[in-house]
Formats: C-alpha cells, sequence, structure tokens
C-alpha cells in the first residue's frame, strides 16, 4: 500500500514536472490547491470553537461556532414546525430518503429486486403517508399548518413529489409530441414543452404562487406549498419529456413497427414496446435533469416557501449569532452535496450500463 | 434482396381524438380566464395592459438607462431588462473564460492541475446556484471591508458596498472616435466578405493591418479632431464614492456566482470535445510536420469547436435564465423589478405574461444566433 502510494506519487510527480509548462501549471495549480487547504482547515480546526466550549468564545474568532450549529441544527432541518411534534417531519424525512434510495437502487438494478407495480405503490404509500405525517388532522395527530412544514422534509416532499407527477406527465407529453397523424395535439405538445424550457424556473413558480390562484373559482383556495407544487410539476414535465424525447427517438422504428405487426394496438404497443426502451435509454440524462430539479428546488426560497436554505436563514436571524451565516450556509451545501453526489454517483453506473 | 417498402404516408385528416383534446384545453383555459375575470373584478382591478403608462413609485437598486421613480412602468420594465442583459453578458464571457481554462487544465499535462479542475467541477455540480450566491454574498458583506477602508488598487477600490473604477466621460466630440471605429470595422468585414474565396496564404500583413483598423482609426481621430479624453476617477468623500464606474456588490457577487457555476458545466462540456477528437488526428498531424500550434489551431480547435457550439448554446440559455437568480441578493434584474410591480399593481397575469414574453425572447435570439452559427460551420465541413 505504502510502497503503491509512493510509485504514484513519484509516477504524477514525473509527469507534472515533465515539462516547462506542466511544471508552471503544477505550481500554480498546487499552490491555489495549498491556499484552499489552509483557509479550510484553519476555518474547521485550528480557529473553530467545538462543541463542549462555552457559546461565547464564538465572538473571539472567525472559525466555525460548533455551538451555534448545535442550537440551531434542528431549527435548520425542521424550522418553525412545532418543536414536541419534530418526530414527525423527522420521519418524513428519513422515509423520503430511503424511497429515493430504493428507486435508485432499482434503476441500476441492484437488491431488492421489485416490478413496476410495487414500486408504484410504495411510492404512493410513502408519499401519501408523509402528507398525513405532515399535516396531521387525522389519527388522533396534532394538525399542523401547511405554513410551518419547513426545512429538510419540505425540499424533499416538493422535490420528490414533484418529479413523481412531473414524470408521467414528461410521457405523456412526449407520446404526444411525437404522434405524425396528430398534427395539432403534436403542436400543442411541442410549443408547451419549448416554451417551458425557454423561461427561468422563477417565472413558473411566481405563475403557480400569483397567477394560479386568480385562475381558481371564488372560495376556492390554495396554500403556497401546493401552488408551488403544481408549478414544479408543470416545469419539470417538460424537461423530463425533453429526455424521454430524446430516448424514443434512437428507438429503432422497427421496435414499434413489429409490435403492430404482433397485432397490438398503440397502447399496448407503446406501453409493452416502445416505452419501457426509450424510458432505458434516457435514463442517465433523466438523472441529470433529475439533480437538476432537486438542486433548484432550493429556489422556492424566493416565492416563500421555506426550504432548507431559508431555515438556514432563519438560524442566523437573531442578532445573537448573526456572524454565522457561513455556519449555518455550509451545514445546508454539505447536505446538498452529499445528496447529490450519490445522485451523480448513480447516473455514472446507469452511464456505464447503457455503454455496455 | 427485397429493398423495405416506404414507411406509409402519414394521415393528416382530423382525428375525434385532436378535437377533444384541443377542446378540453380550451374549455380548462375559458374556465381560468372566467376565473381571473371575476377575482380581479372582486378585487376592484380591471385588466388590461394600461398600467404599464403609470408612474412606478418605486426606485431600483442600479440602473444602466436614466430612471426615477416618478417614471412609468414600461420604463422600469426595461431598466430590469437592460440589467438583465448586462449580466447575461458579463456572466457569458467570464464563465467561457473559466471554463475553458479549468477545460484546457483537466486534459492538461500536470496531474495537480487535473486533480483540482476535476474537485472544482464536482463541487459546483453538485451544490444548487441559489446557495452558492448565498454563501459568496455572505463572505462578501462580512469579509470585505467597509467603504472607508476599501482595498485600493491605484484608481480600483473594492468595498462591501461596491466595485469603483475610473471610467472615460462621454461627451460631444467621442462620436468622432466611436464614427472612426465603426468605419473601421465596416472596412475590415468589407475587405474580409471580398477576399473570403481568395488564397488565405497571400496577403498575411493586410489581414494584420485591417485588423488593426478599428484600434488605428479612432486614435487616429482623436489626435485628428483634438477629442479632449477626460478620465473620471472615482474618490472617497463623506460616506461613498464619488465620480468613476460603480458596480454594486451585489452585481459582483451574482456575477462571480454565475461565472464559477456555469464555469464548472462549461469546464466538463470543453474537457468532453477535447477528449472526443481522436488521437491519431493530433498524432497525423505531427507526422505531416505541422508544429504543436499549427496542429492545435488547424487541427484540433476546428473540430472541438464543432462538437462544443450545441452543449455551449444550452449552457448559455441556461445562464440567461439563471440570471434571475439575483432576485434572491436584490438586484433589480427583470424579474426582481416584475415581482415588484405584481405586488404593488396586483396585475400578475400581465406581469407574467409580459416577463416570460421577455426572457423567452431573449433565449430563442440566442439559440437562434448560435443555430446559425452552427450551421455556418457545419457546411463549410461538407463542402
Amino acid at each position: 500500500m505504502n510502497f503503491t502510494f509512493a510509485a504514484h506519487l513519484r509516477t504524477g510527480l514525473r509527469e507534472g514536472f515533465s515539462s516547462p509548462l506542466a511544471a508552471a501549471l503544477s505550481l500554480l495549480t498546487g499552490g491555489l490547491i495549498v491556499a484552499i487547504a489552509w483557509v479550510s482547515i484553519r476555518w474547521l480546526l485550528l480557529e473553530a470553537v467545538w462543541p463542549w466550549q462555552e457559546a461565547d468564545a464564538c465572538r473571539e474568532t472567525t472559525g466555525l461556532c460548533w455551538p451555534f450549529l448545535t442550537e440551531k441544527v434542528r431549527l435548520i432541518l425542521f424550522g418553525t414546525y412545532p418543536f414536541d411534534l419534530q418526530a414527525r417531519p423527522a420521519a418524513v424525512s428519513v422515509m423520503l430518503c430511503l424511497l429515493a434510495v430504493l428507486t435508485c437502487r432499482q434503476m441500476v438494478g441492484k437488491p431488492p429486486r421489485l416490478n413496476a407495480g410495487q414500486l408504484a405503490a410504495i411510492w404512493v404509500l410513502v408519499i401519501g403517508l408523509s402528507f398525513v405525517l405532515m399535516g396531521g388532522g387525522v389519527f388522533g395527530l396534532q394538525a399542523v399548518d401547511p405554513v410551518r412544514w419547513n426545512g429538510l422534509p419540505i425540499l424533499l416532499i416538493l422535490s420528490i413529489v414533484a418529479v413523481a407527477l412531473a414524470f408521467p406527465l414528461g410521457v405523456l407529453l412526449t407520446l404526444a409530441r411525437v404522434q405524425t397523424s396528430h398534427p395539432i395535439l403534436a403542436l400543442l405538445a411541442s410549443s408547451y414543452v419549448e416554451i417551458t424550457r425557454g423561461v427561468p424556473m422563477l417565472t413558473v413558480l411566481f405563475v403557480g404562487i400569483f397567477v394560479l390562484p386568480l385562475t381558481l373559482p371564488a372560495g376556492v383556495s390554495i396554500s403556497p406549498v401546493m401552488a408551488t407544487l403544481v408549478a414544479l410539476v408543470f416545469f419539470h414535465a417538460s424537461y423530463f419529456a425533453e429526455d424521454i424525447r430524446g430516448g424514443l427517438l434512437s428507438l429503432p422504428a422497427g421496435q414499434g413497427e413489429a409490435a403492430n405487426s404482433l397485432g397490438m394496438t398503440y397502447w399496448q404497443a407503446t406501453r409493452l414496446v416502445v416505452l419501457p426502451q426509450a424510458i432505458r435509454r434516457s435514463l442517465p440524462s433523466l438523472v441529470n435533469s433529475l439533480i437538476g430539479a432537486y438542486k433548484d428546488t432550493s429556489l422556492v426560497v424566493v416565492v416563500g416557501i421555506h426550504d432548507l436554505t431559508a431555515t438556514a436563514r432563519m438560524s442566523f436571524g437573531d442578532p445573537e449569532w448573526r456572524d454565522n451565516a457561513l455556519e449555518a450556509y455550509v451545514l445546508v451545501g454539505l447536505w446538498f452535496f452529499l445528496s447529490c453526489a450519490y445522485l451523480s454517483g448513480i447516473g455514472r453506473q446507469l452511464h456505464r450500463n447503457s455503454a455496455s | 434482396m427485397i429493398p423495405p417498402s416506404p414507411p406509409p404516408p402519414a394521415e393528416k385528416r382530423l382525428h375525434l381524438s385532436d378535437i377533444a383534446a384541443v377542446g378540453g384545453l380550451a374549455l380548462v383555459l375559458a374556465l381560468a380566464v372566467f376565473n381571473v375575470l371575476a377575482n380581479m373584478e372582486a378585487a376592484g382591478v380591471s385588466p388590461g395592459f394600461g398600467f404599464l403608462v403609470r408612474e412606478a413609485g418605486f426606485d431600483v437598486s442600479s440602473s444602466l438607462i436614466p430612471y426615477a421613480p416618478s417614471d412609468s412602468y414600461a420604463r422600469v420594465i426595461l431598466v430590469g431588462l437592460a440589467n438583465t442583459v448586462f449580466l447575461a453578458a458579463v456572466c457569458l464571457v467570464l464563465a467561457t473564460v473559466i471554463g475553458v481554462v479549468f477545460g484546457l487544465v483537466s486534459v492538461g499535462p500536470s496531474p495537480i492541475g487535473r486533480a483540482l479542475a476535476l474537485a472544482y467541477v464536482e463541487v459546483f455540480r453538485n451544490l444548487p446556484k441559489l446557495l452558492v450566491l448565498l454563501i459568496l454574498f455572505v463572505l462578501a458583506v462580512n469579509g470585505l471591508p467597509h467603504v472607508r477602508e476599501a482595498i485600493s488598487v491605484g484608481p480600483f477600490h473594492l468595498s462591501n458596498r461596491s466595485v469603483n473604477f475610473p471610467v472615460v466621460v462621454s461627451n460631444q466630440r467621442m462620436w468622432f472616435a466611436v464614427a472612426a471605429a465603426v468605419v473601421g470595422l465596416g472596412i475590415g468585414f468589407l475587405w474580409r466578405a471580398r477576399h473570403k474565396l481568395a488564397d488565405r496564404r497571400s496577403g498575411a500583413a493586410e489581414t494584420a493591418a485591417i485588423n488593426l483598423l478599428p484600434i488605428a482609426l479612432p486614435l487616429l481621430a482623436i489626435l485628428v479632431f483634438q477629442v479632449p479624453v477626460t478620465v473620471s476617477v472615482p474618490e472617497l468623500k463623506g460616506f461613498d464614492f464619488q465620480g468613476g464606474g460603480r458596480l454594486s456588490l451585489q452585481f459582483v457577487v451574482i456575477a462571480a456566482t454565475l461565472g464559477i457555476y456555469h464555469g464548472a458545466q462549461i469546464a466538463e462540456v470543453v474537457r468532453g470535445g477535447l477528449l472526443a477528437i481522436p488521437k491519431g488526428q493530433t498524432e497525423a498531424a505531427k507526422a505531416l510536420g505541422l508544429t504543436p500550434w499549427q496542429s492545435i489551431r488547424l487541427i484540433v480547435l476546428p473540430q472541438v469547436i464543432r462538437i462544443v457550439i450545441p452543449p455551449m448554446n444550452n449552457q448559455y440559455v441556461n445562464l440567461v435564465k439563471n440570471t434571475s437568480i439575483a432576485i434572491a441578493v436584490g438586484y433589480s434584474d427583470l424579474m426582481s423589478v416584475s415581482g415588484t410591480i405584481i405586488n404593488q399593481s396586483f396585475k400578475p397575469l400581465e406581469m407574467m405574461l409580459i416577463t416570460m414574453g421577455l426572457y423567452l425572447a431573449l433565449c430563442l435570439g440566442l439559440t437562434t444566433t448560435f443555430n446559425r452559427f452552427h450551421r455556418r460551420l457545419t457546411r463549410r465541413e461538407t463542402r
């Protein structure tokens, strides 16, 4: 182990200083790495105030303030959700994470192997249970207003539920778009997809928050969380549609024709032959869009939904902790980095699977 | 062998399902419009775009065109649009430079450089842009000095409020120099159009001279017409800098965020493009006796550009759309201006139509330009 490391180091150094250009580049980037590492180590370790120290010590240093994190971690995770009931959002967060991991494992063909029906049933069950646990009001659970659904659970609900609903809508949009014998349907679907992809997500969120309530009849109201969810579904659907269309177009036309010649109806051929293959082919780009959708869910803070980014802002809102913004944001960043890195890993694996 | 039969001609008649789908959609839309009208009437607001000429009454954080709160809503939308376009242009250049540099480093000769480029791409691919923006904003506000202790490099000053720099003050005679530059560019353009089909090897000296014209002519004009060149230098007076040019901290932070965030993605695009060129190409160039620089300029670069244009187009469109996150730190771009107008005037439907239309136009314009460019390049390839 030591030997191979030394050998790697030797070959690396030899390569890195093989020419004047390489040497200059190595020195420059090496210096940059050392500088970044030094600043990080100083902030993380050398000047940090440890959890067992007094919080007052944070005012003397510029390093990481652990007492702030230990005091505010529940506020960052669950926001203003009633403090005594926070086991519920915690359970929802764990459930939704497990659901995401389970689905990812299915995509790359790892156990437990489930069929599509079982997976769909689990999705419906978990999402239903999430709303029941968050909202309460049934089975003796105390009711909690959606305004107080904050932090991690709302981020997961908005991203996972939006993706779950946007995916079938994306499939339908794709199918409508590739119809050659229904030109009007195809035109409607393609203009919808192109227009949605040509505007920022924030404009769609604004439409959900400000315009959607206006289109409802008088007396009917929609909570901001639901309005945001609807906006996210309609926005993500067109990105998914574009990915699935890529897979569909790469599928040889013979597949659908063969299914037709076997006497299958359009829906049979689509459901059993065309779509499964098209979706499998588009999985790598779908995972990319998925990561984008998940990261962009953090934009809901602009329309007043308190996801992780907003609860982080709450945590350093009171004057006592004004200087600890970086700690809160780094914690949120760490969560996003780890979860996205997991999804990226799944994407890479899919890429390898489709290449082999 | 029997040739495959041609596909059956697509039917062009209208299906019942088409009519049903369109009818259903029209019904839903009609219902929505009816509800909107009813709700607006209940709130005492009449629909229409008449509000655009009314007085806006709110100020913006920065503006490229003259603006006062007493101006109309239409004008403040224009201010927002100009800010968005300016921000997008700056970010575009920044992201491209960062992306190309890191893309080159990631396939370069230094393993340390490759590791750094890889880590950079990986970190920013896994972080939401909003979080990057907020972290950079916090770091800038807390980390940079107050205006009075601004970091100064010559006439450039950086504080936690703004970046101040000297600018050339425009005057009436300046137009001579501008006109000279336009003439210089025009001559270059015409010359190139005439010599497009001519042998490229001849006239290298002329090309160099023509390329210098847009710089030489204005300088000549400044000397001949005695254009006064006055430079306004920022100076600390009271609580802030007076004179010179000023970019707000918000602008600088958003530009840096989008530059770094999209730089990482562009680096990946550039890396992909460079790796897609088979090794045989450079080896063949070497065998033909081309120098390394010639091989890059004549063999590698033309192929890389053709590969990266479609994904770059995608990146640029995303970048233009992502400028809208500027609203989170209060830079007066199109999105933030339209948010303020919605809150003030209760015209969400009209304002969102305008805002989405403008963003759509920006993105479509960019895509069209890129597609034309790509077509031109690929046409040259097939010739």
